[in-house]
This record gives structure tokens, sequence and C-alpha cells, in this order.
């Protein structure tokens, strides 16, 4: 709304006059015709009302750019004087103009004053047309009524929406406080508990040295009791001899000391794997403690990429052995072979060549051009499901690589699985975590706590020989708690990366978060997961459209970026335009260029109360408008 | 085709087959930037004729003329081969050719050499029908008698005929020679000087002979052997040659043989259809007019036109070529020889003098018709891509233009609007409601083309496959099947252009009965007419399918597209009962394409080569005949960079044809995505054609009437400046508007050369430069430099509208830039804009004369005899006047006796704050009438 609406009195009783002398047909007529037996208003034709007192103020009129200045004879004389159009608003002679339209019943507009006198109706009013050469219809309360019933329905549904909104965004705000409570705590238990696994690693080693010493002092009385039998016993030698080989090698080649270091570092590592809890976060632990807490996060990130470009590298490698093979066998060459494909060219059947060459232009693959769609069709399930249970395996072999990025990846790929089922990861959190983050929680950090304390004290370090038992609860003390420690620093990670997005002013889109909306489009499914990824599936195979890049347009486009990549084309991406509306809905899904997808997107988050004020005022102004007593006729 | 879009994007790239093909692809575009498949196509070497014709030497081998004298009005002799190893006399009685010479009015002289018909040859050699123009015919001055006169140390004697006043053409006996000279003085242009003329005459094969030829996997049957005819042509006191399009190379011709030359090709003119050409080649691309013009400064402009639709090579050999021949030329003339190969047909020449370009572009648009006068929509911009996708698309493109208040004319629709690419139909899913979509379009005065193309589609529930293959319209194959090639629609056949009936048939195919779904405002755009056939030798039908009486597709090849075009136009001209001027675009061209439509250049790319060179091949289009071309906006493959894009409107506005056109796999790139600046500078750009389409398409009635292209080099306004002969990086539209484009990226500055004497008036400041120099200009992006020349008179329509329909009653704005002597003078065509009535005088024609402080409006158009008038309420609403050195304060309208005020006023009213001229406000005289204002 660039103008402010505020009618002469002259304009709007002459334009009742009409609307009430008139039918609708003759009503622009009635405008010129009135118009030119008042050479006046024909000569402000055009002009906005709060504008006329700028050309009626004085004889000599100034161009609104400063740039000249016109005489009252003048204006709209069908010349153009001033540059920006300011002494022809009511002409077609000024590029720049722009003609007013009152469209009384409606809502007034400018357009370019190229289209006055062009043959083409384009205000609702017809004042547009005055020279004879077409009859502009007066459409203004036909469209001005569709206009405001239009606009009714939007207020209805913005202020639904905004009390739909007020709602989330308290929930939002509940919400986050719980995950930042969440966070915080488990950030300072996270803390407690490193320094409790320290300690019971600590002990761990003790014992396990303890353990060591003994074993080598066992092993050395038992050498020197066989010293002891073999100097009394010397003629059975060849038994001694297999004894001392079944003994170690290492006794041979170096001193117990070395061998002892490497257990122990075996055995470390053996820890490390096992608990899959990083080796960094024990023996960095005082250091990091020092520093902010975020600090720790970025460099976990790192790793997650790293692992996640080798997982993509795997992605990429495999096709490629398998292209070769079907590249030796001829049956599916690239068109930009240059010379093999020459070479190749003779042996081609007509049909094939024809196509391949076809394929130059379309960048589609040559086998499939002009081929029954079901065919196709078939032939890329085929392929994508061998290539599926390939991923499948990756990911198996990730899973046992990287624990911890498998349970990041679990909750995304859950969630996709879903569309409206917003709070499944909560849910899930509460299950994996329910011995770790239910209300009980005090109680198990501090059983831990106390279990350790007895533990410890009941310990003794120095006792030889090693309590077997006591040794044994240790383990499985340091085991448990170190376990529970990396499931603590996982959910730390993931809390982290989620309240680290942004969800807007008012936090109105955090229930987006792990959660995905899904649209049919013929025989497309579309999902946008915002904060993750959007994508395509037809039947059983996915086209990543994207990954979370960004809002854009002040929260009104959600932006995924880096989609896989499109033949000839940029890589696939999705902007998803935001509006008002009362469910979160995708809707009309399209690719107005190539691999750049743009979607319609409802949500109940986009409906603003000012933007329901702005609306609100537009009615009240439109109603304004509409003449008085219209109903009656 | 939905379906097969939507595949395609549906395909995800997780199907292992697909990223093979990206990761190829990938690397295939980093290792190498021209992805030009040279090898797929025959080089000279890899072509018999051409490789044969190439390694001779001159004057190896010779005839002579016998028999000479004169029979109905010709000049006939019979060639007789002089070689003395042909000891044999039935060798010789085999070799015998019959010679005709004709000449024309205007000083045309035509030769035509073909195998003597008494002598029995196995089938008659193809004459391309219907390509020269029956007026021309009758234009034929009948030779009464011949002179014979022993020239120089010559050993026999030569015969000479009257050609024009001053000219002669001279046929030297022995050896044989041709030529046209000045009347008993210097050569202009000769004929087998260098002895390299050979016709291989047409053989019935004998046991255990195998003329067969394979290239590719493909065979080429060639059931008469080799027929392929060769000839030097030499251009006297030439500087350079040109035309011979389509390729994308220099304008002026470089050597392709010769010292100093490194190994090149010759020029191929072979239609064809090249996948991602690159922007520097001899390689012909998809039209072929074998019309050569030299240039010089000391003799002006001559032409030699061979008519032969048959592949061709042809060589510019460099100075120095022939230092060993022995052969003597007049030394005192410098001399450009050309050796031209032609695979088949006969020898059909025409020799132009000139003297001047115009007058060499007139002599061979009268020969071969002049270009069609298009429907003024046409000359405004238009909007294509492939695809625009559906009708939604459709009325959201259309509605974007209006919302950023940017005209354009004409909506087009590729391939994929079709139903599985049968032409004539429609994806009803896409486009269910064609006709409704059409009136919506037209209803803002604006036109829709749809693609028709070659290839029809071998289905059988396809109605037109169907009666095609019923009437047996299709070509056929060496074994006389239908022939069946794939292309867009998959396995297809191809209609037998060369036949009238079948054309005729075609052109009923286009009434609005027959092609359902189209409206009065929907045009036609031919592509693949080459015709591109994916699966055949080199792209294209193989040379041995068959046409109508036994012609070999070798024989007409390049005429393909050029009968199939003509046979388009001819439809759209029924559909409207022969009142409507039809609109089509071909890709394939022609000599003579010009009387059927509009070509471009074709798929090129979206680099700043490329949009360098589409100058040059345009000016080579104008030059031999088609004034209505132009390149694709916006280059077809790749993304142009904004400032690309931006550059290229504002070359692209001043191209006779204006398009934007891009590649499926592109990014959008309608005008308004690129932010506000940009926008403002392609709106400019297309707002400075709109505001310039009286200016153009009075040029475009100028090249109806005389040939003479609207985009022209330099030289052919200046031809005596040598500065500009080899300048194709500026041009003229019209003899007023000199436009330089700018073809470098972040450019700030750019040389121009700005010829003559005269001043030139920048269009856009105003500035004011004298001509005879080049300068360095200061360039910014918002336009190109463009400037008109003092003494001319330039009409423009400043108010802008959706499209050019609405401009039709706007009133006119005369720019007049004054000359050292105070006077410009310029013309106005108006006509309706859309019927034939023009051709019953229903135009209006002015002269504006401005001398002696008048401006003059004179009447050019005869007076139009019957109901058959046009008129026109249009005013004049202002006259700028550039280089004014009086201060004239008023004028005076005569006869109406009324004032007008002089003040300074804008030059270009779109500029914010633009520079301004001394300004005659309103003066309001019709266009239609005689009028005189004065200036005191």
């Amino acid at each position: 709304m660039k103008m402010k609406v505020k009618r002469s009195f002259i304009a709007a009783a002459l334009c009742v006059l009409c609307v009430l002398s008139l039918s609708l047909e003759s009503i622009s007529i009635s405008i010129v015709g009135s118009a030119s037996s008042s050479p006046t208003t024909n000569q402000f034709l055009g002009i906005s009302p709060q504008d006329e007192k700028y050309y009626k103020s004085s004889e000599v009129i100034k161009c609104k750019d400063g740039s000249k200045k016109f005489s009252r004879a003048q204006l709209n004389d069908d010349f153009c004087d001033c540059p920006d159009g300011t002494d022809e608003p009511g002409t077609s002679a000024c590029p720049a103009g722009k003609f007013y339209c009152r469209n009384v019943g409606h809502a007034p507009f400018l357009i370019f004053s190229s289209r006055v006198n062009d043959g083409i109706c384009d205000c609702c009013d017809g004042s547009d047309e005055y020279d004879g050469q077409v009859k502009c219809p007066n459409t203004c309360w036909e469209a001005g009524k569709v206009a405001r019933d239009k606009l009714k329905k939007k207020i209805s549904t913005y202020q639904e929406g905004v009390a739909i909104r007020k709602q989330e965004v308290e929930q939002a705000k509940i919400a986050m406080a719980k995950d930042e409570a969440e966070l915080s705590k488990l950030q300072s238990e996270e803390k407690i508990l490193k320094k409790l696994v320290d300690q019971l690693k600590e002990q761990k080693e003790q014992i396990e040295k303890t353990e060591e010493k003994e074993r080598l002092q066992k092993e050395k009385e038992e050498q020197e009791r066989k010293e002891a039998e073999e100097k009394a016993n010397q003629g059975k030698r060849k038994i001694e001899e297999e004894a001392k080989q079944d003994s170690s090698e290492d006794l041979e080649n170096s001193d117990g000391e070395v061998r002892r270091t490497e257990s122990t570092y075996e055995e470390k590592i053996g820890i490390l794997e096992g608990s899959h809890s990083s080796q960094d976060t024990a023996e960095n632990h005082d250091d990091l403690a020092a520093k902010d807490d975020h600090s720790y996060t970025p460099e976990h990130k790192g790793s997650l990429v790293e692992s996640v470009e080798q997982h993509e590298e795997k992605q990429k490698e495999e096709p490629v052995a398998i292209s070769e093979n079907e590249f030796d066998s001829g049956s599916k060459v690239p068109p930009d072979e240059g010379e093999d494909e020459s070479e190749k060219t003779e042996s081609l059947s007509r049909e094939e060549l024809g196509r391949r060459v076809a394929s130059r232009w379309t960048g589609e693959d040559t086998t499939k051009e002009g081929e029954e769609v079901d065919a196709v069709k078939e032939d890329t399930h085929e392929e994508y499901d061998g290539y599926a249970s390939e991923t499948d395996d990756d990911n198996q072999k990730y899973d046992d690589e990287d624990v911890e990025e498998v349970a990041d990846n679990d909750f995304g790929e859950e969630d996709h699985g879903d569309s409206d089922s917003s709070n499944k990861y909560e849910s899930d959190t509460d299950s994996d975590f329910s011995d770790v983050t239910t209300s009980s929680t005090p109680s198990w950090l501090e059983k831990i706590q106390k279990t350790v304390r007895n533990l410890l004290q009941a310990v003794n370090l120095f006792q030889t020989p090693v309590n077997q038992s006591e040794a044994a609860s240790i383990r499985k003390e340091y085991d448990e708690s170190s376990a529970k420690l990396s499931k603590i620093s996982s959910r730390i990670s993931s809390l982290t990366k989620k309240l680290k997005h942004d969800f807007g002013p008012d936090k109105e889109f955090y229930s987006f978060y792990d959660r995905c909306f899904e649209s049919k489009q013929n025989k497309y499914v579309y999902k946008v997961c915002p904060y993750k990824q959007a994508s395509q599936v037809e039947g059983h195979s996915t086209t990543r459209l994207g990954s979370w890049d960004k809002f854009e347009d002040s929260y009104k486009v959600m932006v995924f970026a880096n989609g896989d990549k499109c033949w000839n084309g940029p890589d696939r991406s999705l902007k998803v335009r935001l509006r008002c509306g009362l469910k979160n809905e995708v809707a009309d899904v399209d690719e107005p260029s190539r691999c750049e997808y743009v979607a319609l997107f409802s949500t109940p988050a986009l409906c603003l109360e000012e933007k329901l004020k702005e609306l609100q005022h537009k009615l009240v102004v439109l109603n304004k408008e509409e003449p008085q007593g219209h109903d009656e006729l | 085709m939905k379906m097969e879009m939507e595949r395609q994007i549906g395909i995800p790239n997780r199907n292992p087959a697909v990223f093979v093909f990206l990761l190829l692809l990938v690397s295939c575009q980093l290792c190498s930037v021209v992805s030009w498949k040279k090898e797929e196509f025959r080089n000279c070497n890899q072509t018999p004729f051409c490789k044969r014709a190439r390694g001779r030497k001159p004057s190896s081998s010779s005839f002579a003329a016998h028999d000479v004298s004169i029979s109905d009005g010709d000049l006939t002799a019979r060639l007789v081969p002089s070689d003395k190893t042909l000891e044999d006399q039935d060798q010789i009685q085999i070799k015998q050719l019959i010679l005709t010479l004709s000449v024309y009015q205007d000083g045309i002289l035509r030769l035509r050499i073909d195998e003597d018909p008494k002598l029995d040859p196995p089938k008659k050699r193809f004459e391309v029908p219907d390509v020269v123009m029956p007026e021309f015919l009758s234009k034929k001055l009948w030779l009464q008698r011949l002179s014979t006169e022993t020239i120089g140390g010559d050993a026999s004697p030569s015969s000479i005929v009257y050609l024009l006043d001053g000219y002669e053409a001279v046929l030297r006996h022995d050896p044989f020679e041709v030529y046209v000279r000045k009347k008993g003085g210097n050569r202009v242009v000769s004929m087998n000087s260098h002895g390299l003329f050979d016709f291989e005459l047409l053989r019935v094969k004998k046991d255990g002979e195998d003329w067969e030829e394979r290239f590719k996997g493909h065979t080429d049957t060639r059931p008469f052997g080799p027929q392929s005819i060769s000839f030097d042509v030499s251009f006297y006191d030439a500087d350079h040659v040109y035309g011979i399009p389509e390729r994308a190379t220099s304008f002026a011709l470089k050597p392709t043989r010769g010292p100093g030359v490194e190994e090149s090709e010759p020029y191929r003119l072979f239609n064809l259809d090249v996948f991602e050409y690159i922007h520097d080649s001899p390689f012909g691309l998809y039209g072929s007019i074998p019309l050569m013009i030299s240039h010089g400064k000391s003799r002006g402009t001559s032409g030699f036109f061979w008519l032969n639709a048959a592949e061709m090579q042809i060589d510019v050999l460099g100075t120095g070529w022939d230092a060993e021949s022995g052969i003597s030329l007049p030394t005192s003339q410098s001399r450009i020889d050309t050796h031209w190969m032609s695979e088949a047909g006969i020898v059909d020449a025409f020799f132009f003098v000139g003297p001047g370009p115009k007058d060499v572009v007139r002599q061979y648009t009268s020969v071969t018709g002049t270009p069609a006068m298009p429907q003024l929509f046409a000359v405004a911009y238009h909007q294509c891509r492939w695809n625009y996708r559906d009708e939604e698309d459709v009325e959201q493109v259309d509605s974007k233009f209006d919302e950023h208040d940017i005209p354009y004319d004409v909506l087009w629709l590729d391939i994929e609007h079709t139903d599985g690419k049968r032409y004539f139909t429609w994806d009803r899913m896409l486009f269910p409601h064609p006709e409704e979509m059409q009136r919506k379009l037209a209803a803002k005065g604006r036109h829709l083309v749809t693609i028709v193309d070659p290839h029809i589609k071998r289905d059988d529930s396809y109605f037109l496959h169907k009666e095609a293959t019923e009437k047996q319209y299709y070509v056929r194959d060496a074994t006389g099947k239908d022939y069946d090639g794939w292309c867009w629609s998959g396995s297809s056949s191809y209609l037998d252009m060369l036949r009238p009936e079948i054309r005729s048939w075609w052109a009923e195919k286009f009434s609005f009965e027959n092609y359902v779904g189209s409206t009065p405002s929907l045009y036609i755009w031919n592509d693949m007419n080459e015709p591109s056939v994916f699966n055949g030798p080199e792209v294209t039908m193989p040379r041995d399918a068959l046409h109508v009486e036994g012609v070999e597709h070798r024989e007409l090849h390049n005429a393909y597209g050029y009968y199939f075009h003509m046979a388009t136009a001819d439809g759209l001209v029924k559909r409207g009962d022969g009142r409507d001027r039809p609109f089509v675009l071909s890709r394939a061209v022609f000599a003579g394409s010009q009387r059927h439509g509009a070509v471009w250049t074709g798929d090129n790319s979206a680099d700043w080569d490329h949009l360098r060179v589409s100058v040059p091949m345009v000016l080579t289009l104008g030059l031999t005949g088609i004034s209505f071309s132009g390149a694709d906006v916006g280059g077809f493959f790749g993304n142009p960079e904004p400032e690309l894009l931006v550059r290229w409107y504002q070359l692209g506005a001043y191209y006779p044809f204006f398009r934007a056109h891009a590649h499926h796999d592109t990014k959008r790139r309608e005008p308004w995505l690129f932010g506000e600046k940009n926008t403002e500078r392609i709106r400019e750009a297309i707002h400075t054609r709109y505001m310039l389409l009286p200016y153009f398409y009075t040029l475009f009635r100028e090249a109806n009437t005389t040939g003479v292209p609207v985009i022209r080099p330099l030289w052919m306004e200046f031809p005596s400046e040598e500065a500009t002969f080899s300048n194709d990086e500026a041009f003229m539209i019209g003899s007023s508007l000199l436009v330089q484009g700018i073809y470098t990226e972040h450019a700030r500055h750019a040389s121009v050369y700005l010829p003559g004497k005269e001043l030139w008036y920048d269009t856009k400041t105003g500035v004011a430069y004298k001509g005879g120099k080049t300068y360095k200009l200061d360039v910014n992006e918002e336009s190109i430099p463009a400037f008109q020349r003092a003494g001319t008179i330039i009409p423009r329509k400043d108010r802008f509208r959706r499209s050019s329909t609405q401009m039709v009653n706007d009133p006119y704005t005369l720019v007049i830039a004054l000359n050292s002597s105070q006077a410009a003078e310029g013309e106005l065509y108006v006509d309706d804009g859309r019927s034939f009535g023009f051709q019953e005088g229903a135009y209006i024609h002015r002269r504006f004369v401005f001398s002696d402080g008048k401006l003059t409006s004179v009447n050019m158009a005869p007076a139009a005899p019957g109901q058959n008038q046009f008129s026109s309420e249009c005013v004049i609403e202002r006259i700028i006047l550039q280089g004014l050195s009086t201060g004239q304060k008023s004028a005076l309208i005569e006869p109406a006796n009324q004032k007008a005020e002089i003040e300074l006023g804008p030059l270009l009213l779109h500029s914010k704050k633009g520079p301004t001229a001394i300004t005659i406000r309103k003066p309001n005289v019709r266009i239609a009438d005689d009028w005189v204002i004065k200036l005191f």
C-alpha cells in the first residue's frame, strides 16, 4: 500500500452519483463525460487526491525531481516536459509517468502511464482509456467485492493464525528453555562424571599396574623355581627348553618393562574402541573445563564433517567402479567421450546413435530417451535398489566406525520417515536417555558418585595381591560410567547443534527442528525437513534437493542448497516460500528453472500480528471506498 | 513430454549410471571448453572430391571452347578437353560439355555448364529449382551478336558480348576462361583463369567398380560415381572477400591456403546441425549461400554466386599461392583468387559487377529475391526459452514483463509443447487451452510462435505420418524404402519438400482447421531443417537418399531446409487467405531464404566470443541477402554472467531479429532475474529497440525493395574507407546509425572508428565526434556506444507500451543530426504492419529533408490505386535538432500556418538526468501529410 487513500469530496460525490444513476457499463463514459464538461477535472486526470494540491497550488509547477518547471497549461497536454513524468500523470507522454486509478468501489492504484489509452483496460473504473478507442466497463464493484471477500478470508485466517502462532511461540519458549536447562544440566553432569571416570580410570590403571607387577613377580618366582629345579634335575633338558619357549618370546628379546607399556597401550586403545568416548575427552578434560563449553563443539563438528565427507566419497567411488564395467560393455557410453566414442559409433545401432546425439542437447541418459516411461522407471528402480543396498552396507561400516555419528544420524533418518510426528525426536530421546535424563537424574549421578566414592575408599591400591572382586567392580563401574559419559556427550553435542540454529525472532520455528513435511505431487513426494534437508522421493529413489542453508527475505523463505548434482545444471536447490496458514503444509512444489525448485509452505509461524493489522486497515480503507447504498441497487 | 522432463528431473543421481554420466561430463567439461566434435564431421581430406580438387595444380587440365555461337539469345559453346593425355577420341567425346552464357539487366552475367544431353548421360544432373526469381528470367537481354578479338599474346581468339554500359563479358576459347571486364580494360571477376576447372561426368557402374564411400560407419553408395565440379574464381582489385555463410568466423574471409597460411580447412558449405559450434572456424554451420562478394578501395565491389545445393568447399587463396603455376594474369591489378569445389550439380554461376556494395546486393537479390516484408510485431522483441513449460509458466512470464514495464511482442514455445514431438499437436497436460492462452496474449497485442520441425514421428496413429506414408511423400533411402532417421521424435521420416505438391500439402496443414489449437496470432518456427538426423552421417541425411525423380540428396542437401521454410511460409499465407504476412523463423538457410522469413544463427554459447562473432555472422547473412537475422541473445548453451547478458541485450537490440533464447539446462534468465540494476539496463536496451521501431521498419522496407540489408558493414556506407574493410566489431543500422558492440568483461573503454568526414552524435549523450578517426571512449555498463551520422534524420517513437501493437497510434519524434552544410535527410515508411496491402501501394512513405532552415516532408509513395489506401492519424510530437548552428527561436508550420515553440528538451525521454537538445515542441504535423516547418 503505497498510497493513503483520501478522496476529495467532489470526486466521491461525483462517483456516487454515477453509480446511482447509471448502469455499470456507462460509468467510465460518464466519468469521462463529466470530466470533459469541466476542463479542470480533465486536466487533473491521473492525479491522486492527495497530490491535487501540489498541482493546484500555483500556475507554475515544479517537476518533482526538481529538474524543471512547467506551466499549468502544460499539465496533461500530452507532451512530456518533466523527465520524471510530473507534468503528464494523465497521458502516456512520459515513459516514467504514473497514472492514478481511483477505482471507486475497489482499491485505487497507480499504473504505468504507458498503459494510458493503449486500448487495454487496466483500471477497473476504466479511467485509463478515455480516447474513445475502446470502452472499458467499470468492474470495480465486482472486483472490489471479490477483493474484499478475499481479504476478509485472509484476515480470518490471520486472526486464527496469530493465535496459533502465539501458542506455538509460547511452546517454543518452554521447549527451548527445557532444552537449554537440559543442556546446562548435562554439561555439569558431564563435568562430574568425567572426573569420576578419570578417577576410575586411574584406579583401573593402578589395579592393572599392580596386577602386572604381581604377574611379573609370579613369573620371576616361577623362573627362579625352575632354575632351581634345573639345577636339581639337569637330566630333563628337553622338556625345560620347551617350557622356556612356551613362556614368551618377549623375555628373550626384551625386558619386562617394555612389554608392559605395550600392553597398557593396547588396553587403552581397547577401552577407547569399546567405549567410543574420545580419548581427547578424557585427557584434555582439564584444559577444556577451563574454556567455554562451546569450544568443545566445533572440534566435534569438525570430525562429523570429516566422516560425512568420507561417507560421500565412498558413495562416489563405488558407482564409478560400476560405471567402468558398463562402459566396457559399451551399453552406456556417455556422449562426451571423444575418440573412444567415435570409434564406437560405427558399432552402434542406428537408434542408439540417434539417441546419443540427441542426448547432447537434452542431457538425458541416452539409453532412456524415447523409451516407454514405465520401462525406464523400472530400470531406475532396479539400479537404485542395487545401489541402496550398497549404501546400507556403507552405513553398516559406518556404524562400527563411529557410533556417535550414527546416533546422530539415526535421529535424522527416523524423523524423515514421519512427516508430522513433530515430537518423535523427544520421545526417542526419552527412551534413549531414560536412565540418564529422567526425573530420577539426581539419584543416578549421586548413586554413581557414591558407588565410586565407596569403591575408591574400599580399594587398597597398594594391596597385593589385588582383591579380585574389587578390581572387577572398578572395571564394571568404569565401563558403565564412561558409556554414560559418552551418551551425555553426544546428547550435549546434538543439543548444542540444535540450539545454535536460527529459530526466528520469536523462536517461532523452534518446533520445525526435527520435523518433516511432505507433499505429494503427481508421482513425487516432496519432503521438507527444516534445519536438515529437503528431498524428492519417487518410489524407492530419493533425490536430495538440498540441505538446510538459511532463512532469507526476513524469515519468509527457507533455503536448502547444495543438493544432488544436476546434469549440465547447477546443484539442486530448493526455496520454500512461507506464508500464513493454519497448518504447517507444503504445497505447490515447482521447478521454474532447471534443478532450482520452489515450494510454497503455509504455516502459522508467518501469521504476524502487524500483518494482520495491516490487512485489517486495508479492509477498512476498502470498505470506505464502497459507495454507500450500493447494496440497495 | 512432461513425462520425459519429469523423468529427467526425477532421476536421482544415486542411480549409478547417471552418476557416472555426471562425473564423466564434469571431468570432460574441465578438460576442455571446446566440445565441438570435430572428428564427427568430414574434413577435406576425408571428402574425396575435396581432396582431389585441392590436390590439383593450376593449369593441370584445360578445356577449349568450340563452336561458339549465339542461339536463343545466349552465347553457347562446346567445351572440349584440350588435355594432351586424352589421346583417345572417344574419351574426348565423352568429356564434352555444353556452355551457355546469358546476360541479364543490371549487368548480370549467367554462366551455365552441364553435360551434353545429346551424349546421353545416365541421368539429368540436378539444377536447383525455385530459387531464381521468375521476374529475373524476364530480364534477360537477348544477345544478337558477339564480337571476336584476340587478346594479348593469346593463340586463340576470345568472344566478347555486351554486358552493361562500360562492361563486357569475355569468353576466351583456349584455354577456356570466362571473365567480366571494364570495356576493353581491367578485369572485374574471372573464372578458370588458373585452369583448375574440372567436371566429373556421371557414369554407369561397371562390374567390379566400387564407388562406395564410408565414413563413421555410414556407407554412401554413390550409384553414379564421382560427379564433382571445381574451378577457380578471381576477384580483381579486391582487398577482401566476404560472404559464403554460414560459419562463425571473421567478416572479411581469411585465406585458407597459400604462403604463410597455417594448415586450414577450406570454407565449407554444407548445412549441418553442429552441437556447440566454436566461435572461429571455417567449418560450415546450418546454412549455405554460395555467394562471395569482393570489395576493394580502387574498383569497388563485385560478386560471384554459384547456384548449387550440393556440398561445396571454397578455398580463399593467399597471394603467392600460384607462384609456380606459370600462368600470367594482368599484374597491374591486385587480385584475390578462390577455388570452388562442389560434389554434384551443374555450373550455374552469376557474375555481379557492382560497382558499389549496394549495387552487388541489388543485383544478387534481383536473382534470388529481396527479403520479405515482415509484420511489425516480428521486428520487435521476442522472448524464447526451451521451454516455457505450461500455460501457467506462459502466463507468469507474460505478466512479469508487464510488472517490470518491459515490452515484448512474441512468446515462443519450443518442442516440449507438443504431444511427444508430434508437431501440430499440443501436450494437453501442459497446454490444455492453447486457444485461450493465445487469446490472452493477443489481448495485449502479443503473439505466440510454436515450433514445427521437419522430422515426422513414425507413429501410425499420428495423422501426419499416416497421410505422408499413404501418399508416399517421404524421402526414400538408397534401397527405395521410406528413409527412417532419428531425431527429437525418435524414429522419424522426412517429407520430400523438393516436390511442389508436397509443399502445398504441407502448407495446408497450417490452416486453423488442420492445426488444432492455433489461432491467427500464432506463427511458426522451423528448427532442425538442415535436416538434422541424429543417427545420420554427420548428423544429417545420407547423401544417397532419394528425392523425386531420382534426385539424390547430395544434389539438393543445402536447399532442403529452404524448401521446408518456403512450404511453411506458404502455409501461413494460405492460412490468412493471403491477407496476413507470414512469420517463419528458420535455422537452415540457402540462397533465397530471405523471401520466406527470418533466420537465426543457431545454437550459440553464452560466452563473450560468441557475442563477438554474432556480429560478423549477422553481417555476412545480411550481405548475402538474408537481412532478417539475429543470434540468440544471452547465448543458447550455458549460463551468461549478468554482465554478458546485459551486453548481449544491448547489442541484440540492434540485431534485425531480436530474440532471447536459452537451453533447457540453463538457469532462468528472463530480464528481471538479475537484480534491479540489471533489469533496468535490459529494460533500457529493449526500450531502445522499441524506440527505434519506426526506423527499423523503414529499413526493412528498404531491404524489401532494394535488397540492401538492415544491418550493414561500415564499408557498405563508406566504400572507399579502407579502415572499415575488416572492421566487424562495429556496424551500421541503415545509413544513419553506427553501433559498436562491447565484447569484453568489465570494459571501461572502447575503441571506436567513426568513418567519413562528418560529425557523429552519440545517441545517449548527444556529444559530437568528428569522423575519420578512432576514438578511445569511456564506456559504462548502461549502454553500448551508438552514433547518429550527421546529415541524417531518424524517426522514433518515444512512448513505451506493452508491445508494438499498442504503439500504432503513438506520435513520432524526429531526430535530425545536421551536417556541416546544415542539412539532413531521412525516411519514414509506415503501413498497416500486417497485410500485403503495401504491395498495392497501401502505405505511407515520406522523405524528410532539412535544408536552408526548413524541414520538408516529401511524399515518396506513388498514388495508390483504388480502395487500397493506407492512412494514419499519427503526428510528429517532437523534433530534435542536433548541430543547429543558428539560434532560431520559433518555428512556423505550413500550410497550416501555425507556430511551434523551440526549446531545450531531453534527447531521450527515459533517461533521468539526460542531455538536452534543441527541440521543436508539439509541431503535431501528420505523417501522412505534406508540410514544411520553417525555423526563424
